[in-house]
């Protein structure tokens, strides 16, 4: 076995990375989608979870990652300001930047939210679209670069793919609403209390929304992880080797049923059911609350799974040959 | 129509006499015409000839003392090949250290421009004070040479010992080496003991298949890994001393 040289604080920064990332891109749509965040009601009820998810998971996220620099662990605190001192085409300048840039912009529009009366309308209503349109395009380039970051790198055969980051950028936006769903169904209550008559009607619908949303979303990263494997399966020499890990090798378990089933499969299976008589037959829409949760809880743990596979299977493998 | 073929001739001319300019300098990498010219740049290469290396690991002490390299890590090191079935068997050496790639995939990586390929002698350096440690350039060798240096905190790896071919001696590597397997020199100066060897004998480099297009060469290197040994129905056992004892 190769060396891990990152360990859990690059995975949870993936993993958090990716989901505030998601929050914020998809919070921001939700809102914009709502006669461009004019219309008060469930969508901004959905846009102001998202948004205030958002930062708080991306800081927590970043900030593990200080902890894994040598630099800081060999007593450098802060030379990881070195970062903010250039800029160049590697893929971590880049994202750095890119980071930074979204932390701020998205802590600004957690702002336009924070006060309990915010509303379509308020004081902060023009600069909260503004920044909407902002947080579209920064939280999915920011979920898109994780997977960039891993995939530049020729000597790790099994992150070495074109289709790596567009995987992480769908895990992102999934457990992205995975994450609004589950804050919304735990603290939804008492975040609405106050107008809870206007709440319940819509509120049926728009938990619809997210949930098809979701269900797309994770069709597609089912696709996506078809092609990811397959492909790297149908070359020959590094790259296949690469893929045995989670075909018959070390990680398949973990990849296979921790990933997949619990964390796509299932989760698809559950909203299926919920969502298809809807979608097909116009029936009202009902999702028990618990089964809800249950749902963004396997979608959660499931692009936390990824990315735990994904980054040690791409340190334990490597180049064949010498 | 007639503006056409001018405007190509033009552009035609001007090729020839970029051609001629390249002919001249070509000229000046003639022995003999080189000594008049003054080279400037230099272009560091290391041929290793394993058929003079014992495994003695004579390198990999003096590398550890020139540069108090700590417990646990290396920035040179020498791997073992044993293989075959009794009595055909067969124990090479692999004296490993960083290639000085022409085209390093470590530095593309580096988010602080903290690690650079020299231009004036292609040497491949790490500057401790600007490197965060964000292991990035590590991911990115596919040859393993480089690692956290637990005292610094910033990516660590062989550099040619630059402090001491910058004063006109040879690495400490090449310096100890008792079979003399190690032969370091310049390549843009063709008299070099390294651009005779490099010249007069049939030479690989490791994962080629890369694109790295390493500045270490090997004389007789043993490729054999151990996936060989399925193929082959040999025993294959690869071996460094470093920590995780396989190969990367």
């Amino acid at each position: 076995m190769h060396e891990l040289n990152w360990g859990l604080p690059v995975i949870l920064y993936l993993f958090f990375g990716g989901l505030g990332a998601g929050a914020g891109a998809v919070s921001a749509s939700v809102l914009l989608r709502s006669g461009g965040g004019d219309q008060s009601g469930p969508s901004f009820d959905i846009a102001r979870w998202g948004a205030l998810i958002a930062p708080p998971a991306v800081i927590l996220g970043t900030g593990l990652l200080v902890f894994e620099l040598g630099s800081f662990q060999a007593g450098h605190w802060f030379r990881w300001i070195n970062l903010f001192m250039v800029i160049n085409l590697s893929p971590m300048s880049l994202g750095s930047w890119l980071l930074g840039l979204f932390i701020l912009v998205s802590l600004a529009y957690a702002y336009t939210f924070f006060k309990a009366s915010a509303k379509p309308g308020d004081e902060q209503h023009n600069l909260r679209k503004k920044l909407a349109w902002a947080m579209v395009p920064l939280g999915i380039a920011v979920a898109l670069y994780t997977g960039i970051l891993l995939g530049a790198l020729p000597a790790r055969p099994f992150w070495n793919s074109p289709i790596l980051a567009m995987l992480f950028l769908i895990s992102a936006l999934s457990t992205g609403v995975a994450a609004i769903l589950l804050a919304r169904a735990l603290f939804g209550k008492m975040l609405s209390a106050d107008d809870e008559t206007v709440e319940n009607t819509s509120a049926e619908n728009d938990s619809y929304l997210l949930t098809s949303t979701d269900l797309l979303l994770i069709g597609f990263e089912v696709l996506v992880v078809f092609l990811f494997v397959m492909y790297a399966h149908l070359s020959v020499g590094a790259i296949e080797v690469a893929v045995n890990v989670v075909l018959g090798g070390e990680l398949t378990t973990m990849f296979w049923f921790g990933f997949v089933a619990l964390g796509l499969i299932l989760p698809v299976l559950i909203e299926m059911k919920y969502v298809l008589p809807t979608l097909l037959y116009q029936k009202k829409y009902q999702f028990p609350a618990g089964m809800e949760m249950l749902v963004c809880g396997l979608v959660i743990l499931g692009g936390f799974m990824l990315r735990y596979v994904v980054v040690i299977a791409g340190q334990v493998t490597g180049p064949v040959g010498i | 129509m007639t503006d056409k073929p001018t405007s190509l001739s033009r552009r035609d001319v001007l090729k020839k006499a970029t051609g001629g300019a390249a002919l001249i300098a070509s000229t000046a990498a003639i022995p003999g015409v080189a000594q008049a010219t003054t080279q400037t740049t230099k272009r560091y290469a290391m041929v290793i000839d394993t058929r003079r290396c014992v495994g003695c690991h004579a390198c990999t002490v003096a590398c550890k003392t020139e540069f108090d390299v700590p417990l646990g890590v290396n920035r040179s090191w020498v791997e073992s090949i044993e293989k075959g079935n009794f009595p055909h068997v067969k124990r090479n050496f692999l004296p490993r250290l960083c290639n000085q790639c022409e085209e390093p995939p470590c530095v593309w990586v580096c988010p602080v421009n903290a690690t650079h390929k020299r231009k004036e002698d292609g040497i491949v350096t790490i500057d401790s004070d600007i490197c965060i440690g964000c292991k990035y350039c590590i991911q990115a060798c596919p040859y393993g040479a480089r690692f956290i240096n637990p005292k610094t905190g910033s990516a660590d790896k062989c550099d040619f010992c630059l402090h001491r071919v910058r004063e006109g001696l040879a690495p400490a590597c090449v310096n100890t080496c008792q079979g003399r397997a190690r032969i370091f020199g310049d390549l843009n100066d063709p008299t070099s003991e390294v651009s005779r060897v490099l010249s007069t004998n049939s030479v690989t480099v490791l994962r080629p298949e890369m694109g790295t297009e390493p500045m270490v060469f090997y004389i007789d290197a043993d490729h054999t890994d151990e996936r060989d040994a399925a193929r082959t129905g040999q025993y294959v056992r690869v071996e460094t001393h470093r920590p995780n004892e396989e190969r990367v």
